[in-house]
């Protein structure tokens, strides 16, 4: 962690706060500008236009675009991302945070299954090459990654909770055995996109110098795959794996809604529906910044882990 | 011809550019693969363009009778009959060309308009257009695609009937095709504006990398416009990476419509889409007493973006054998 380091950190910081300040401006126009308010959802069969003019004055709705933006711009600035009209008693952040966090634990858990079985599959493919157990073993994950959640969750609901009744369908909150499924469904069609990238970057190391030196110093076959191509090879992976760490905390829609589990994508699709503006707002919001945040992540891990990045200079 | 008098200063510029595309012809071709994908696609393709020869039924008609709705496969109706008796067969057939459509209409806007023509000009021009599409790109990449997109397509959605009625009085389509025809363009829109970022990037480094030869520089002195030296020059080498980035991507433009006909905030009834067949099954319940509901458009739409994932990765093999670094 060298003064290079540090200048570079707070130049990416300070560049990321333009960045998600077009995000918000570009979001919020979006979604006052387009057609349709959440009045029309929150009355009800109690809608009449004066009623609904009301809300829109409590709301603010009723006011210039700048204004209303200018106005959440300042409590956002006060850490107070607004109000959800869905949920009138709870802040945004109150209706977002325990939804994400349910999401974070059972992506966190996909994603550990995810790299555990992606790397090993791409390492053993790239060994591979040349024979059919490539091609074989890169076809069957990508078979399992053209299926859609909505196709295979019903098909493995019916086999393993049906068929054997080995898990049931209720949500009996994260840590409890009828999560296997879900997060298993989260799992597996991801595996494709590891395998993938680690087969290329294997394939990468192994045209390397230093790979031929060390397989005419005499090493061990062992020795050279595990010790000199796969942790080389591991390097690009940091990428990979930093930006998929925002996702976690996405959540995924259809495996929420058709596992019945209370996290953020369905509350996501909820608050589009309603629509509820701060909700969705502060959605965003959240997304971006964990990208943001990831991105200068991956670039620290870089610097950290190979003395040879330098960090200021346009990485391609 | 200034093309050939450079290459024969540099014998390996025309090693390198004009046979290679041929030579990643003759190696797909050699992979069985991707031959297979590739006649997959043609007849899925086929049986989209050419829907109404291809389907048995009239895909919107009903038959509200105990026999008729559910009905298993048979003879008449070779994937069986859904909920309301309509034939599952033909509005699969319907369905695939609803994904047709949706995909050329993005690869057309997202993909060749937007992602070819910003990415030649900000890998070839540079200076402010480059920072300025690549900063665009660089918001667009930072934004929770799936949540704008449902909020796009959502907030629209409400003015469907106001649009499709203008639309059905001042042109020939019916009020029923004008509301399709609006539900198609809403989430094009909502997709496109994600949907290019990708493929820019992929051209915009190409074009910098073809910008610097020797050839480009020749066309320049020669007094080439900007844009024959866009078409002719730079566009020829750009295009093999450029498809293989298209094809990689296509499973995902393509399941963009089937993800929001399934949320019903995409092509809807009566209109087909697989998306909107799918969610006839939501539930492994439904799927025991009515099997074919779901495996009659999952089979099609999985194999279609099965064969894409295979072609898009014997591509990205033959042209990029040695490894790409992130």
């Amino acid at each position: 962690m060298g003064p290079g380091l540090l200048g570079y950190l707070i130049r990416r910081l300070l560049w990321a706060i333009p960045v998600l300040f077009v995000i918000s401006l570009l979001v919020f126009y979006m979604l006052r500008l387009a057609p349709g308010d959440p009045t029309d959802t929150l009355l009800r069969q109690n809608y009449t236009p004066e009623a609904a003019q009301r809300l829109r004055e409590k709301y603010g709705y009723d006011q210039p675009i700048h204004v209303q933006y200018w106005k959440w711009l300042s409590n956002l600035a006060q850490g107070d991302l607004g109000v959800s009209t869905r949920y009138p008693d709870f802040t945004a952040q109150e209706v977002i945070l325990p939804k994400m966090w349910t999401s974070t634990q059972i992506g966190f858990f996909a994603l550990l299954i995810t790299f555990s079985i992606g790397i090993p599959a791409g390492i053993y493919a790239a060994l591979a090459r040349g024979t059919f157990l490539d091609p074989l073993v890169i076809s069957f994950w990508l078979l399992l990654d053209a299926v859609p959640y909505f196709v295979l969750i019903p098909l493995a609901q019916w086999v393993f909770a049906l068929q054997l009744g080995w898990v049931d369908l209720s949500y009996d909150g994260v840590y409890s055995a009828n999560m296997i499924l879900p997060v298993l469904t989260l799992a597996l069609p991801a595996v494709a996109g590891v395998a993938r990238l680690m087969r290329a970057s294997v394939l990468g190391v192994m045209g390397e110098d230093y790979i031929r030196t060390a397989r005419a110093k005499g090493l061990r076959e062992s020795t050279v795959v595990f010790t000199h191509i796969a942790r080389n090879a591991l390097l690009p992976m940091i990428t990979v794996i930093g930006l998929s760490l925002p996702g976690m905390a996405a959540g995924s829609l259809f495996v929420e809604l058709l596992f019945g589990i209370p996290g953020i994508g369905r509350e996501a699709f909820d608050a589009v529906l309603a629509p509820d503006f701060d909700v969705i707002l502060a959605l965003v919001m959240f997304g971006s910044f964990l990208f943001v945040a990831a991105n200068i992540l991956v670039d620290i891990a870089y610097a950290v882990i190979d003395p040879r990045v330098r960090l200021g200079e346009a990485r391609g | 011809m200034a093309v050939a008098d450079v290459s024969e200063i540099h014998p390996g510029l025309e090693r390198a550019e004009t046979p290679r595309r041929w030579r990643t012809l003759r190696v797909l071709v050699r992979k069985k693969i991707a031959m297979l994908a590739i006649a997959y696609l043609l007849v899925f393709y086929a049986c989209g363009v050419l829907a109404p020869l291809v389907a048995t039924h009239d895909p919107k008609s009903q038959e509200l009778t105990i026999e008729a709705r559910f009905a298993g496969p048979s003879s008449e109706h070779w994937f069986g009959r859904d909920a309301l008796g309509r034939d599952v067969f033909s509005r699969v057939v319907y369905a695939s060309r609803t994904t047709i459509l949706f995909t050329l209409a993005v690869l057309l806007t997202g993909g060749i308009f937007l992602g070819l023509g910003l990415g030649l000009l900000a890998g070839y021009k540079g200076g402010w257009i480059d920072t300025g599409v690549m900063r665009v790109g660089e918001v667009l990449a930072g934004l929770p695609t799936l949540i704008l997109m449902l909020a796009i397509t959502a907030s629209f959605r409400t003015q469907i009937n106001d649009m499709a009625f203008s639309l059905a009085d001042n042109t020939w389509l019916s009020v029923e095709d004008a509301r399709t025809f609006v539900k198609f363009v809403i989430i094009v829109g909502a997709t496109v504006p994600f949907a290019w970022v990708g493929s820019a990037r992929i051209v915009r480094s190409q074009a910098l990398s073809i910008r610097e030869q020797t050839y480009v520089a020749a066309a320049e002195a020669m007094g080439a416009s900007t844009r024959r030296i866009l078409i002719r020059h730079i566009l020829p080498g750009v295009m093999p990476l450029f498809i293989v980035g298209l094809s990689a991507g296509m499973a995902a433009i393509a399941g963009a419509e089937v993800a929001l006909s399934y949320l019903g905030l995409g092509i809807d009834e009566p209109a087909a889409s697989f998306g909107n067949l799918l969610n006839d099954v939501q539930s492994p319940y439904t799927f025991r007493q009515h099997p074919h509901l779901l495996l009659a458009p999952a089979i099609p739409v999985i194999l279609f973006f099965y064969a894409w994932n295979l072609l898009g990765d014997a591509l990205v093999d033959i042209l990029e054998p040695r490894a790409n670094h992130y």
